[in-house]
């Protein structure tokens, strides 16, 4: 197989498909596995690969598009954006992404600012005394 | 490669039948064996035999290739294939017809050989005839009923049918001087009624399966 | 990448207990196509007059241009078909049914025939008597995969499989799409297995089509909302809501036309909505199947 054995759709995640495969396309770019302006599969290879519709892929790639990932180009197939630092700024639009979760959250429990960034500050200790994070997106 | 398939379903069955025909033979030709034997016992349960492998292979090609194909499901399975209804009709016919004569043609000419070779009474051989057109007919109703009737009970009704019948049939041919009569003649005489009886089973054969293909090819839903 | 591969119009059939009605289905070429529905709904039924098996008593079927049932040979070459009620001759090897197929069809590949094989691990010695259910269904499928037909037609491919086996033959399916000129149609009650690997999605109950579209589209139409509504509020009644169930302060209300102001009308009528999350094509599913029931009792 060709394919991207690293990838697998999950069944309890509650995220559409086509979601769950956007962000393993930031994971490889972010973690530099897809250099900026690399050429990457055709939408009905990464299909295959994936074992997951074409239509559902395509959506995902129309997406990355949008969000400046990557581009498509009629008949030429697609390539990671050639912005420079796109991977570093991918890994850091998660961070925000979690961040702003946790920000609504928060808000919803009522708590202020400063109480938040207390917690933060407590769970960054908490995270230096354990050896290895039991679970996490990166 | 856009071809017919009927040619590769008939040789799919006759790969299929091919245990089958080289038993039934064998098992004839042991029975007539015993038939040339010449004592009064052996002629009569060596006949008996002989006609038993003649039905016997006759009962099943239509049981086992026909309704049993349906019945398992084989038959969506070949109808998956680029064939019609109608075509599948034909190549069953085509194919069944052509297993069973393989057979009966070995054991008509076998018997044939015993009566020669042992120099019974060649007066017996219009009756001897006569009685193996029967199985013959016997195949082409049961064969008929398994594709015109599409189930399971019709194949075993008309069996069931057919094979009360044998019994019957032979008291009647028995009872036909004219057919009788000649049976320990050293020359075989052909009775006029011997070539009526012996015309109208030839005919009834291909009758039977020619309305067998008429009938399924007006036929719209097949499975 | 228009053209069709199957076209089914106006196409009925009465049986005496059941009726397919009516049904319109187009598959583009190219894409997978999933049929689903509860049992006795009527996909094998339209499976089988899409395969000219049954005629239809009104209607017109066009499969990879033919017309049906009348050119089915012509089309047949083209199509791999497969269903649960097939099978093989039980007291014959996979190796003969092999030589079979080849025997008829030029195009087969003898070479991918001998990969499936290995991948699928089946034994081509033995006879299909021995076989588990989940081999006899790879068999088939072998049996269909190795001529690379136009068309796949399969009725119920993954039912009673185990996972390993279903996952195996998901992969082969997913497979074929890498050559865009192939079209897979299968039925299904294992939403699961549809929303991975179709395109388009034929929803099915009672004889009647309630559904066939676009899957992207179709999964995005519909939304579960989890709202919080204050005493002494009654929720108002939206489009595109099909269904709001209320426990005490909380309701979960159901869409199947979501548009994005749909929690802004919520929210003005004084409800909080706690999340907007997207369905499984599972619960789609049985959602859609009560609705439409409900909507043909009333």
């Amino acid at each position: 197989m060709t394919g991207d054995g690293a990838f697998a759709i999950s069944q309890s995640d509650k995220r559409p498909m086509y979601l769950q495969i956007m962000e393993h396309m930031k994971q490889r770019v972010a973690v530099g596995d897809w250099a900026e302006g690399q050429a990457i599969p055709s939408i009905r290879q990464m299909a295959v690969d994936l074992q997951v519709s074409v239509i559902t892929v395509k959506r995902a790639y129309l997406e990355l598009e949008r969000e400046g990932v990557i581009v498509t180009q009629q008949g030429k197939g697609s390539r990671v954006a050639s912005t420079p630092g796109l991977g570093g700024r991918l890994r850091e639009q998660e961070l925000e992404q979690h961040l702003e979760q946790a920000t609504r959250i928060a808000a919803m429990l009522g708590m202020r600012p400063k109480e938040l960034e207390h917690r933060l500050r407590e769970a960054g200790d908490r995270i230096a005394g354990e050896p290895v994070a039991e679970e996490g997106t990166i | 490669m856009r071809g017919s398939v009927v040619g590769a379903l008939i040789l799919k069955d006759l790969r299929m039948w091919r245990e089958a025909i080289v038993l039934s033979i064998l098992g004839g030709v042991i029975a007539l064996a015993v038939v040339q034997l010449a004592n009064e016992v052996s002629v009569v349960v060596g006949s008996v035999c002989f006609f038993i492998a003649l039905i016997l292979v006759g009962t099943m090609i239509p049981l086992a290739g026909i309704v049993n194909e349906r019945k398992n499901k084989n038959l969506a399975f070949v109808m998956s294939l680029p064939v019609s209804s109608i075509q599948y009709t034909t190549s069953k016919l085509l194919s069944s017809t052509g297993i069973y004569l393989i057979p009966w043609m070995a054991l008509v000419a076998a018997g044939l050989l015993i009566i020669q070779v042992r120099g019974f009474p060649h007066g017996l051989i219009p009756l001897a005839l006569i009685l193996e057109l029967l199985p013959f007919i016997g195949f082409a109703i049961i064969t008929a009923a398994a594709l015109m009737g599409e189930s399971e009970g019709w194949g075993i009704l008309a069996n069931v049918v057919v094979q009360c019948s044998y019994g019957l049939t032979w008291f009647f041919i028995s009872r036909v001087p004219e057919v009788m009569k000649y049976n320990n003649s050293p020359v075989i005489v052909w009775s006029p009624t011997d070539l009526r009886i012996l015309g109208t089973e030839v005919a009834i054969i291909p009758l039977l399966l020619v309305l067998t293909y008429f009938v399924l090819s007006r036929k719209r839903d097949f499975i | 990448m228009s053209e069709l591969a199957i076209r089914m119009s106006e196409v009925s059939k009465k049986y005496p207990y059941f009726t397919l009605d009516n049904i319109h289905l187009d598959v583009p070429q190219g894409q997978i196509m999933g049929l689903i529905g509860p049992n006795g709904a009527g996909k094998s039924t339209t499976i089988r007059i899409l395969m000219g098996l049954v005629h239809p008593d009104r209607g017109e079927v066009r499969v990879l241009g033919q017309r049906m049932p009348q050119n089915q040979v012509a089309a047949k070459w083209d199509i791999g078909f497969a269903s649960e009620d097939m099978r093989l001759y039980d007291s014959m090897t996979v190796g003969w049914h092999m030589h079979f197929i080849q025997s008829i069809y030029s195009n087969w590949d003898a070479a991918y025939a001998g990969l499936l094989l290995k991948r699928f691990g089946l034994p081509a010695m033995q006879k299909v008597k021995g076989l588990s259910h989940g081999q006899r269904v790879k068999a088939a499928l072998l049996l269909i995969l190795a001529r690379r037909p136009k068309l796949l037609v399969l009725d119920e491919p993954t039912t009673g499989l185990d996972p390993v086996a279903r996952h195996e033959i998901l992969r082969e399916l997913t497979g074929v799409m890498a050559d865009e000129g192939r079209t897979i149609l299968f039925s299904s009650h294992h939403t699961q297995d549809v929303e991975q690997i179709s395109d388009q999605i034929t929803f099915i109950d009672r004889g009647r089509i309630i559904d066939s579209m676009d899957k992207e589209q179709y999964l995005d139409r519909w939304r579960r909302l989890r709202l919080e509504v204050p005493n002494g509020i009654e929720l108002p009644s939206l489009p595109g809501v099909i269904e709001v169930k209320r426990s005490g302060r909380l309701a979960v209300a159901i869409a199947n036309a979501f548009v994005a102001d749909l929690p802004n009308a919520y929210e003005t009528s004084g409800a909080r909505v706690h999340a907007v999350e997207s369905m499984t094509l599972e619960e789609i599913f049985v959602a859609n199947v009560e609705h439409s029931r409900e909507e043909v009792e009333a």
